[in-house]
C-alpha cells in the first residue's frame, strides 16, 4: 500500500521535475494556488518552456503582464503606415462611403436583380482577361517567369476557348493555370519600395504614392482606357465597377459594421492586404526570393559582385 | 484503499495529460466548423423562429472555440495594463458582443458553400496556423485560424480573412483610440456600438 503510493509520488515528482526549467518554475511561483492540477499544467507548459513565462495565466484578468507581443511569431505583420494627410483622407473616405451607399450600391443591386449570377461572373472574367498586359508585365518585372507563362497561357486559352475571356477554362482542374493577381504597385513592393504614406483617392479608394504608380500604369496598359470616344471608355469602366460590385455587395458593409473606427479599419486592412500580396509575390520571384531569405547578408555581399 | 485510489488518479492524470497534448489543431478547428455547419444545416432549425435557438447554439460553440481573453489582450496589447480588472471583464464582454453582432448574420447567411481545410503549420511555443478557404460560386475566400495551445486545448486567438488579421485590425483601431482617450471612453464607444440598431 505504502510502496504503491511512493511509486506514484516518485512518478509525479519525476514528471514535474523533468519539465522544470527555470522559466516554468517562475511561472509556478506566481500562480496563486498551487493545487496538483496547476502543477500539472505548469509541467505541461514547461514542455513549451518559452511560452510558459509569457502567458502562464492568460485565463485571469487581474494581473498586469508584459503584453508587448514584440517577439510574436507573426510580428512581421505589425505594419503601420504614416498618415500625414489624415483629415483629407478621412474626408475622401466619407465621400467614397456616401458614393457607395447612395449611388454604386443601389445601381449594383438593381443590376443584380436583372442579370443572373453566372452572367455577371462571365462579365467579370471578361474584364479580368483584358487586364492581362499589366499582370504579364508585372510578372516579368518581378522575375516570376512561371507566373508570366501562366498568365500568357491563360490569356491565350481563355480568349480563344473561353469565348473572348467570358469563360475561364484555364482554371479548371486539368489545366490549373492559376490567376496571377498582381500589379505594378506590388512589383515596386517586390523591389523593396515602401508605401510612403496613406492616400484615399476619391472613387479609387485606399492607396499610397507607390500604389498610385499602379493606377497610372494600369491606365496605360488596360485596353479599356483606349476605347474611343473617352466617355465611352468611362462608361465601360463604370459598368465594370458596377458588375464587380454586384458580386460582392455586403463585404464593405460587414467590414464597416465590425469596425470601431471604420476609417482606421479600412486603412489597416489595406496595408495588411498589400503587404501579404507583396510577400507572396516575392516568394515566387527568382531574383528577389533569395534576397528575402538572407536579407542581412545580401547587403554586404552585393558590392563584391 | 482511498490512498490507493488517489495514487491511481494521480498516475492516470499523468498518463492522460500526454495524449491531449498531441491533439491536432487542424482536426480541432475542422470539428468545430463542422459543428457550426451542423447547426446551420439542421432542418429542424430552418424556420425563422428558430433563429434565436441557432444563435444560442452557435454561441456555445464560439466559447468553446475561441480564447476571448487572449483575443482581447492581443488587440489591446500594452493598453491592457491600463484597464482595471473590472474594466477588462467588461471589455472582453463588450468586444465579444460587437463581434457577434457583426458576424452572426454573415454566418447565418451560409448557404452550403464548400469549406476546405488544406494546411496546418505548427509553430514552436504551442501555436499553429490552419489554412482554409470558403469556395463560393464567384470566388475563394481564404480564412486562416491562428491557434494557441492552452491547458491541453487548442483555442483560436486570431482569424485572418483574406490576408487581414482581425487582431491586428482591431489593434490598430484601439491603439488609435487609446492614444488620446481613456479606457473608460473606449468602453463607452463599445457600449454605444453594442446598443446600435
Amino acid at each position: 500500500m505504502k510502496s504503491y503510493l511512493s511509486v506514484a509520488l516518485l512518478c509525479a515528482f519525476l514528471a514535474v521535475g523533468c519539465a522544470h526549467s527555470q522559466r516554468s518554475s517562475s511561472a509556478v511561483a506566481t500562480q496563486a494556488d498551487i493545487s496538483p492540477k496547476t502543477v500539472l499544467l505548469a509541467a505541461d507548459s514547461g514542455q513549451q518552456a518559452t511560452d510558459a513565462q509569457v502567458k502562464p495565466k492568460t485565463q485571469s484578468v487581474n494581473d498586469d503582464e508584459n503584453l508587448d507581443y514584440a517577439e510574436d511569431t507573426f510580428k512581421e505583420e505589425r505594419v503601420e503606415i504614416a498618415d500625414p494627410i489624415e483629415p483629407f483622407n478621412r474626408a475622401m473616405y466619407h465621400f467614397n462611403d456616401k458614393l457607395y451607399f447612395w449611388a454604386l450600391k443601389p445601381v449594383a443591386q438593381g443590376y443584380k436583380v436583372v442579370v443572373p449570377e453566372p452572367a455577371r461572373i462571365s462579365v467579370k472574367n471578361f474584364f479580368f482577361n483584358l487586364g492581362f498586359p499589366v499582370r504579364f508585365l508585372s510578372c516579368l518585372l518581378q522575375a516570376d517567369f512561371s507566373g508570366a507563362a501562366n498568365e500568357f497561357g491563360r490569356f491565350g486559352i481563355n480568349t480563344i476557348w473561353g469565348v473572348g475571356g467570358l469563360l475561364d477554362p484555364s482554371s479548371n482542374k486539368e489545366l490549373d493555370l492559376q490567376k496571377q493577381e498582381t500589379d505594378l504597385g506590388q512589383t515596386l513592393g517586390v523591389y523593396g519600395v515602401g508605401h510612403g504614406f496613406y492616400i484615399v483617392w476619391p472613387i479609387l479608394g485606399p492607396s499610397s504614392p507607390r500604389d498610385t504608380v499602379d493606377i497610372a500604369g494600369d491606365y496605360f496598359l488596360y485596353p479599356v482606357s483606349y476605347v474611343y470616344p473617352w466617355y465611352a471608355g468611362i462608361g465601360v469602366r463604370a459598368y465594370e465597377i458596377v458588375n464587380s460590385t454586384s458580386l460582392r455587395i455586403g463585404d464593405y458593409e460587414s467590414l464597416k459594421e465590425a469596425a470601431i473606427d471604420p476609417y482606421i479599419a479600412m486603412r489597416d486592412a489595406y496595408i495588411q492586404y498589400r503587404l501579404k500580396k507583396v510577400k507572396a509575390r516575392k516568394a515566387r520571384s527568382l531574383i528577389f526570393k533569395a534576397e528575402e531569405t538572407s536579407a542581412p547578408a545580401a547587403d554586404t555581399a552585393l558590392p563584391n559582385k | 484503499m482511498k490512498k490507493q485510489f488517489a495514487a491511481l488518479t494521480i498516475l492516470m492524470l499523468f498518463v492522460f495529460s500526454i495524449p491531449v497534448y498531441a491533439g491536432v489543431p487542424m482536426t480541432t478547428v475542422e470539428a468545430t466548423v463542422n459543428r457550426v455547419l451542423n447547426v446551420l444545416r439542421d432542418p429542424k432549425l430552418k424556420s425563422p423562429a428558430a433563429k434565436e435557438i441557432k444563435k444560442e447554439k452557435l454561441r456555445v460553440i464560439y466559447k468553446d472555440m475561441f480564447d476571448e481573453i487572449e483575443f482581447s489582450k492581443r488587440t489591446l496589447t500594452r493598453n491592457w495594463n491600463k484597464f482595471s480588472p473590472a474594466q477588462r471583464v467588461e471589455f472582453v464582454n463588450l468586444f465579444e458582443q460587437v463581434l457577434e453582432k457583426s458576424y452572426m448574420d454573415k454566418i447565418l447567411d451560409y448557404s452550403n458553400e464548400k469549406i476546405d481545410f488544406y494546411k496546418e503549420t505548427m509553430i514552436p511555443e504551442g501555436k499553429a496556423e490552419i489554412e482554409s478557404k470558403i469556395i463560393t460560386s464567384s470566388k475563394e475566400i481564404p480564412i486562416f485560424y491562428r491557434m494557441i495551445l492552452k491547458n491541453g486545448k487548442w483555442k483560436v486567438y486570431d482569424v485572418v480573412v483574406e490576408n487581414v488579421s482581425l487582431v491586428q485590425n482591431y489593434r490598430t483601431q484601439f491603439n488609435d483610440i487609446l492614444a488620446n482617450k481613456t479606457p473608460e471612453q473606449l468602453l463607452e464607444i463599445l457600449r454605444k456600438k453594442v446598443k446600435e440598431h
